[in-house]
């Protein structure tokens, strides 16, 4: 206690000085958490433990080739897999283009099953289920979709197909929530609508999502449905949903070495700035150390008063940065959210907050130790001498 | 060198040296500065260290003072052999027995003149409001118990002086060293800063150790002690 007014003193010795270093400090933190908490997002999404037992069946030569929905019997023949169902990616908007969100015709009677854990089934009932069921020009939309369109159950969606010359007009008929933002970020509407709707739709599908009961069975039959098709008029690409998802991720990039490329440099420029700074403001004071030191201070303790400014200085800044960093995380989830369903998820996990923090204060203690340590070493008798 | 040349008069010795010398190395090349310094400092000694530039003076005051060591003899400086003691032992014993005075003051400019004073008892055991009533004794000895909370720019040369001196004092060290303490004030506030360090020695009992160019300063402590070179010279009882 009684040493902590002088510590702060000390710090405000340069309030200019103070103000850079917090700030670049701020700045970086804010740069390494936002990148890094990009990539722990990138990761959830093609490590998803959800889809770790679902598997996806697509044409061979990209997802524009359609597939015949006679492949679903061949599928649900086999052994391993509990349930399968038929999506089309269908690419419509309400109202706005650029008003993105994810849409879907799929096959209404599996669609739950298959996806339980994302539908958050626990919380849907029988009745609203059926409801869906019954209603042909039904479709059941993701809460955090719900709530920013102002939907209701009941409420009617035009959706305007940008892929596919139909425009149906779809009756809310089950609004569900997802234990992840992203997944609440979707619309599904029976695949009849597309199917009766587009001539050329008649008996094809863009894909089927199979579930699996255990996911070691995944790698067997991924390689016998794709043995199985293979020479056939449409062949497979059969793979896990995460490899599925990653074909996504691939399309921003090599993103990984971009972020750590950037990571590595912010950190490079922190470092030297940081015991650029330090090093000059401890330079400075070799006088009021050697005074310190004469008046009865140990080295050691003027060691610690050091470090303690070090680490104070730091300390605020990776706190403010990572506070900043978890602000802009809200307006991610806003604005690139829409773009890319995935960032929906996006967040400043605890875990980087702690690397941030950690990181932070390491670079102030190795910042302030190494010029502090060398301050007193030196002769008392040659910091009096030093014109201070 | 014989006893009765550096006779500073009767009394318990409060620093004795034996012997003492200190080099410097460049290469291999050695550098004596200080050799064969022989005394005895009776406590309560008011004692002006004179001498020509490059004499040595600062380095034995630094020797006295225990912020630098010998590279040969002993020294034995208010009842502790000061070889004997490692860097931590050596810096809390200058702590609890010498005050320092610098010829630049050397206060710290964001600390006003109470958190200056201060300083050096925060290394003690005393506890807040001992703490504060010792630097207003201090503050008001050098008459600037009004200056309390002055920060050192606010205040003239010789005020800061002033407030360095109540720090040197603040712990009631047994000994003060002063090195060119008067060397970057104009006449006035010189006279004043010896005025008061005229009075530490007499009315507190202060055993004081000054370096000095001055001869109108070091007229003011009752010896003088020449070095030249890096010995002795002479000593010059001063008639006040
Ligand atoms: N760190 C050092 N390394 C080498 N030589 C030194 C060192 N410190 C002092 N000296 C030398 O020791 C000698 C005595 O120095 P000292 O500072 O004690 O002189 P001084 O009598 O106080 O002089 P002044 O009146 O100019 O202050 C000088 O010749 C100086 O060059
Ligand atoms: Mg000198």
């Amino acid at each position: 206690m009684r040493w902590l007014a002088l510590i702060w003193k000390s710090l405000m010795r340069s309030k200019r000085r103070t103000l850079l270093i917090v700030g670049s400090l701020v700045l970086s933190v804010f740069t390494v958490a936002v990148l890094q908490s990009l990539l722990t997002t990138l990761d959830a999404v093609t490590n998803n433990p959800n889809s770790s037992n679902r598997l996806v069946v697509r044409h061979k030569s990209g997802l524009t080739q359609m597939l015949p929905r006679s492949y679903e019997a061949y599928l649900r023949q086999q052994p391993e897999v509990e349930t399968v169902c038929a999506i089309q990616w269908f690419g419509g908007y309400y109202q706005d283009p650029r008003n993105f969100f994810a849409n879907f015709a799929s096959d209404e009677t599996t669609l739950f099953q298959t996806f339980r854990e994302e539908f958050g089934i626990s919380g849907i009932t029988e009745a609203q289920i059926k409801d869906y069921l019954r209603d042909g020009a039904g479709c059941i939309v993701g809460e955090s979709l719900a709530k920013k369109n102002g939907w209701k159950v009941g409420d009617v969606v035009p959706l305007t197909g940008t892929i596919f010359p139909i425009s149906p007009r779809l009756t809310i008929r089950l609004i569900f929530r997802s234990p992840k933002p992203s997944d609440e970020n979707v619309l599904h509407f029976h695949y009849k609508v597309l199917e009766e709707g587009v001539p050329r739709m008649k008996g094809l599908v863009g894909s089927f999502w199979a579930r699996t009961r255990r996911s070691e069975d995944i790698p067997r039959l991924i390689e016998r449905v794709d043995r199985h098709f293979a020479n056939s008029a449409y062949e497979t690409l059969t793979e896990t949903e995460n490899a599925f998802n990653l074909s996504f991720v691939r399309m921003l990039g090599n993103i990984g070495a971009i972020i750590q490329g950037i990571t590595a440099a912010v950190v490079v420029a922190i470092v030297i700035v940081t015991g650029n700074t330090m090093a000059t403001a401890i330079r400075e004071r070799a006088t009021e150390i050697a005074v310190f030191r004469a008046m009865g201070f140990s080295a050691g303790r003027v060691l610690v008063l050091l470090l303690s400014e070090g680490v104070l200085l730091v300390g605020a800044g990776g706190l403010f940065g990572v506070m900043l960093a978890h602000l802009a995380a809200g307006g991610i989830r806003g604005s690139l959210g829409a773009a890319m369903p995935f960032f929906a998820d996006f967040a400043i996990l605890p875990h980087t907050v702690f690397a941030c923090l950690a990181g932070a204060l390491a670079i102030g203690m190795l910042a302030t130790f190494i010029p502090a340590y060398a301050a007193t070493r030196r002769p008392i008798t040659d910091g009096l001498k030093a014109v201070g | 060198m014989t006893a009765d040349r550096f006779d500073l008069g009767g009394g318990e010795p409060i620093i004795t040296l034996r012997d003492v010398a200190k080099s410097y190395w460049r290469g291999a090349q050695e550098i004596p500065v200080l050799q064969g310094i022989d005394i005895e400092i009776p406590a309560g000694s008011y004692i002006a260290l004179m001498g020509p530039s490059g004499s040595g003076k600062t380095t034995l005051l630094n020797l006295i003072a225990g912020i630098d060591r010998p590279t040969g003899g002993s020294l034995e400086v208010c009842g502790h052999e000061l070889n004997g003691l490692d860097d931590d032992e050596l810096a809390s014993w200058r702590n609890a027995h010498v005050g320092f005075i610098f010829q630049n003051y050397n206060l710290v400019p964001v600390l006003n003149a109470f958190e200056n004073v201060e300083l050096p008892l925060l290394l003690t055991g005393a506890g807040r409001r001992e703490r504060r009533e010792r630097v207003g004794q201090a503050l008001a000895l050098v008459n600037l118990a009004d200056q309390m909370w002055s920060y050192p720019r606010q205040l003239s040369g010789g005020q800061e002086q002033r407030v360095a001196i109540a720090r040197a004092i603040v712990t009631d060290p047994d000994l003060l060293v002063a090195d060119e303490p008067t060397g970057a004030l104009d006449a006035k506030n010189a006279e004043e800063v010896l005025a008061l360090m005229e009075r530490l020695n007499t009315e507190l009992g202060k055993t004081i150790v000054m370096v000095t160019h001055d001869p109108k300063a070091a007229h003011h402590a009752r010896h003088q002690i020449h070095l030249e070179k890096g010995v002795f010279d002479r000593t010059v009882e001063v008639n006040r």
